[in-house]
């Protein structure tokens, strides 16, 4: 039991603090393909110092993905080698085209769109960056994917020994989990991209410089984040609900609180569960609500935690309150969003300089929304690490022990503070440089990146 | 369909071993080719573009594995556990190294950084060279495939002699490399430690292929004919490496020392055929292709998903490469 938790520990910790970048490349990379795209075709010079901006945001964040990616596809042989030897016919495929196709892609068509803007034609220069958002993107969906395989197993069947076998890769890849997962994913994304550009408007416009380019940044940010904010309720994040009712009925009465079964169950707003008495302290409730969401039925019986034998709980807290995270926040995103159009409409929005200092204050909300969507995902699927067929403690390496884990975690922990401040500076560097070229590598015989 | 899952494989570990070869390799010369601030920044500039990408190969063959062999990769990573954790905060660690070292203009601040990234290059070949050594020599399986890869272990003569073998080729490798991508001085010095490598390079090569006699049986090396025709690969251009070297033929001589790694990497490759984790010491208690390959839909999937994406990346790659030479400086 003390190994798995370190395993599980290690895990968390280090796929969240690699997911920050995929976050930012994910949402920042159609933005890119965008600007690149207006320089070409419309000749536009504002788009082509944005799109260089983001550019080199873009590949600090490319490098510490890769960086802190390696080990998360490490981790699943040295930490979880007897999942990842049962599962590996079917989750080895697409973590396998990930790398092929997604990370291959991306890394040379990158480093076209980062050294090539004076020696490409600007259309191929473009193309360059429409392929660096496709494999950015590609490279999502294949994690997905992955996920989504261990949350809802198809298209396999066992063998004697329990190994996994894979019997239908379409099956895998065009799973409706799978699907509605990435959509879900790919908007919390953009939504963050979407906040980022807008924030560096802001900052430029608070900062009275850059005033060409501020305004396109804080215009464009905010009406992506408003409509991909909208996008992540509904649809993206009501199908993945009504995926989880359907398949982890356990899961939803962890992220809702609900420990009795009842007809007409009501949404908790607020309230903290409490595991051992079994109720939801202190709740502020809406009745019938979580009847409706659930199954579009206000009198909808919803089976609560008690429903269940206590060994197929999830960790009832952690769910809730990463749920909870997720959804205050999403709606508190729309609002902002749906804020700043308005502003824009009525022409306000770059004379409300209030507005500017909340646009520049979310920037890190949108990343623990994400942060806490996952939480919810992957603790709420618990105790199971691939969903009715698996236990989590079965999956771990049998020769690692628990002491092994906490010393390579802790070794983890510091390589990582030094990457994150690392980070921190090099990002808020560019922003502080602002959209004009600063070259960067400038000795001769070397272009210099965009 | 093991076999053709076994030959993808040994592609993608060639393609790391040549390409992110060049820029371990070069890393770990850097302190001795370049020596003044602006020598140094040149080396790195020529590496720059490409250090990232290539250690997607890393991932990819990684990642192939998982998708052919699942039980041999379950086996192999959480058996060498400590080692490859340690390979992994190298591969960090180079990387910050790399990117922190322009953040602050500051000759001490480089010179330190410019050693953290030389020094922890020169601390991966070491360990790929280790690992390389410990899997031609076998590792001791216990019942299921598991192992424990123990330090005291892994240490052994063998598998040192390969490191100093993975050093000395790469160092060589890197300063091909150099001689291609910079110029003046860097490129002078990387041209003289290539020619000081090469007979260090054939010489400790020569010891270590005997060796491997001792360490397993002849009787138990897999596929004599690949061995055979990677040492002869190997010898024809490890010669050819040295005679490109003295005419100034320096592109020349880059192709002759991948082909030379290559060589190496496809006799290792018929050495251990057809396990992919011998044992030891009996090398036939270790994890063949044939037990511990996927089913069917599974090797189907990803042979014809890497060799896909292969051609693709080919393809990419030289159309990009074209474009990006073809009106530049």
């Amino acid at each position: 039991m003390e190994t798995v938790l370190w395993d599980r520990i290690q895990f968390a910790f280090t796929i969240m603090f690699h997911y920050l970048f995929p976050i930012v490349t994910m949402g920042l990379a159609p933005f890119i393909a965008a600007f690149r795209l207006r320089a070409a075709f419309a000749g536009d010079t504002v788009a082509d110092r944005a799109a260089r901006l983001w550019t080199r945001i873009f590949a600090i964040n490319f490098a510490a993905g890769v960086v802190t990616g390696i080990p998360m596809e490490f981790q699943f042989g040295t930490n979880w080698a007897a999942f990842s030897g049962r599962t590996g016919s079917v989750i080895g495929q697409p973590l396998a085209m990930e790398s092929v196709f997604a990370f291959f892609g991306e890394s040379v068509f990158l480093g076209a769109l980062l050294y090539g803007r004076r020696i490409l034609t600007p259309k191929l220069h473009a193309a360059s960056a429409v392929v660096v958002w496709l494999c950015s993107w590609m490279s999502g969906y294949f994690i997905v994917v992955t996920n989504a395989w261990m949350q809802h197993p198809v298209g396999y069947t066992l063998g004697r020994d329990g190994t996994v076998l894979l019997t239908n890769m379409p099956a895998v890849l065009l799973s409706s989990f799978a699907w509605w997962q990435f959509l879900h994913v790919i908007t919390g994304a953009i939504l963050a991209g979407g906040f980022i550009v807008a924030a560096a408007g802001a900052f430029y416009l608070l900062a009275e410089r850059d005033l060409d380019i501020a305004p396109a940044f804080l215009r464009s940010g905010i009406i992506v984040a408003f409509v991909f904010s909208a996008l992540a309720v509904f649809p993206t994040g009501d199908r993945n609900g009504a995926n989880v009712t359907t398949y982890q009925p356990v899961k939803l009465a962890a992220m809702e609180g609900l420990f009795r079964s009842e007809k007409g169950a009501p949404l908790a707003i607020l309230g903290m569960p409490d595991t051992a008495r079994r109720r939801l302290l202190d709740p502020l409730e809406v009745p019938d609500v979580l009847s409706f969401l659930a199954y579009g039925n206000f009198r909808a019986n919803v089976a609560g935690l008690a429903a269940y034998p206590r060994s197929l709980w999830p960790p009832v807290a952690l769910t809730y309150y990463a749920y909870h995270v997720m959804v205050g926040l999403g709606t508190a995103f729309v609002a902002v969003g749906a804020l700043g159009v308005l502003l824009l409409w009525r022409g306000y929005l770059f004379r409300a300089r209030w507005f500017w200092w909340i646009a520049l204050l979310t920037v890190p909300f949108p990343m623990i929304a994400n942060e806490a969507g996952w939480v919810t995902a992957e603790v709420g699927r618990q105790p199971w690490i691939v969903y009715g067929l698996i236990r989590t403690s079965e999956g771990i390496s049998p020769t690692v022990v628990a002491g092994e884990t906490v010393f390579t975690l802790i070794g983890f922990a510091g390589v990582y503070l030094l990457l994150g401040i690392l980070y921190l500076f090099v990002v808020l560097r560019e922003i502080l440089n602002g959209p004009d070229v600063r070259p960067h590598a400038n000795a001769p015989g070397v272009t210099a990146p965009v | 369909m093991s076999v053709a899952a076994f030959c993808v494989l040994g592609v993608l570990l060639s393609g790391y071993v040549v390409l992110d070869g060049y820029d371990l390799g070069m890393a770990s010369i850097l302190l001795f080719v370049a020596r003044s601030g602006d020598e140094r920044q040149s080396a790195r500039n020529a590496i720059a573009p490409f250090w990232n990408g290539n250690e997607v190969f890393l991932v990819a063959a990684g990642a192939s594995l998982f998708a052919f062999f699942p039980q041999v990769y379950a086996s192999s990573f959480s058996g060498f556990y400590l080692p490859f954790m340690v390979v992994l905060w190298l591969l960090m660690g180079r990387g910050i190294a790399f990117e922190i070292r322009e953040m602050i203009e500051n000759a001490l601040w480089h010179a330190f950084w410019d050693v953290a990234f030389s020094l922890s290059s020169l601390g991966l070949v070491v360990l790929f060279g280790i690992a390389l050594g410990n899997i031609v020599r076998g590792v001791p399986l216990q019942q299921g495939g598991y192992f424990l890869g123990l330090f005291g272990f892994l240490f052994n003569g063998y598998a040192f002699a390969v490191a100093l073998l993975a050093v000395l080729a790469l160092c060589q490798h890197g300063a091909a490399y150099l001689i291609v991508r910079t110029k003046g001085t860097v490129a002078e010095r990387s041209r003289r430690a290539a020619i000081r490598l090469f007979p260090a390079v054939a010489a400790w090569w020569a010891i270590v292929s005997i060796s491997t006699f001792f360490v397993r049986s002849p009787a138990t090396f897999g596929a004599p004919p690949a061995i055979a025709a990677g040492a002869a690969v190997a010898l024809g251009s490890l010669i050819a490496f040295r005679i490109a070297v003295g005419r100034q033929r320096h592109r020349g001589a880059f192709v002759a020392s991948a082909c030379f790694l290559a060589g190496l990497l496809l006799s290792a490759a018929g050495t251990i055929f057809p396990y992919l984790l011998p044992g030891f010491p009996d090398p036939r208690t270790g994890l063949d292709i044939y037990r511990t390959s996927g089913p069917p839909a599974a090797m189907t999937t990803a042979l014809t998903v890497t060799v896909l994406a292969l051609v693709l990346l080919a393809g990419y790659r030289t159309f990009l490469a074209r474009k990006l030479t073809s009106r530049g400086t």
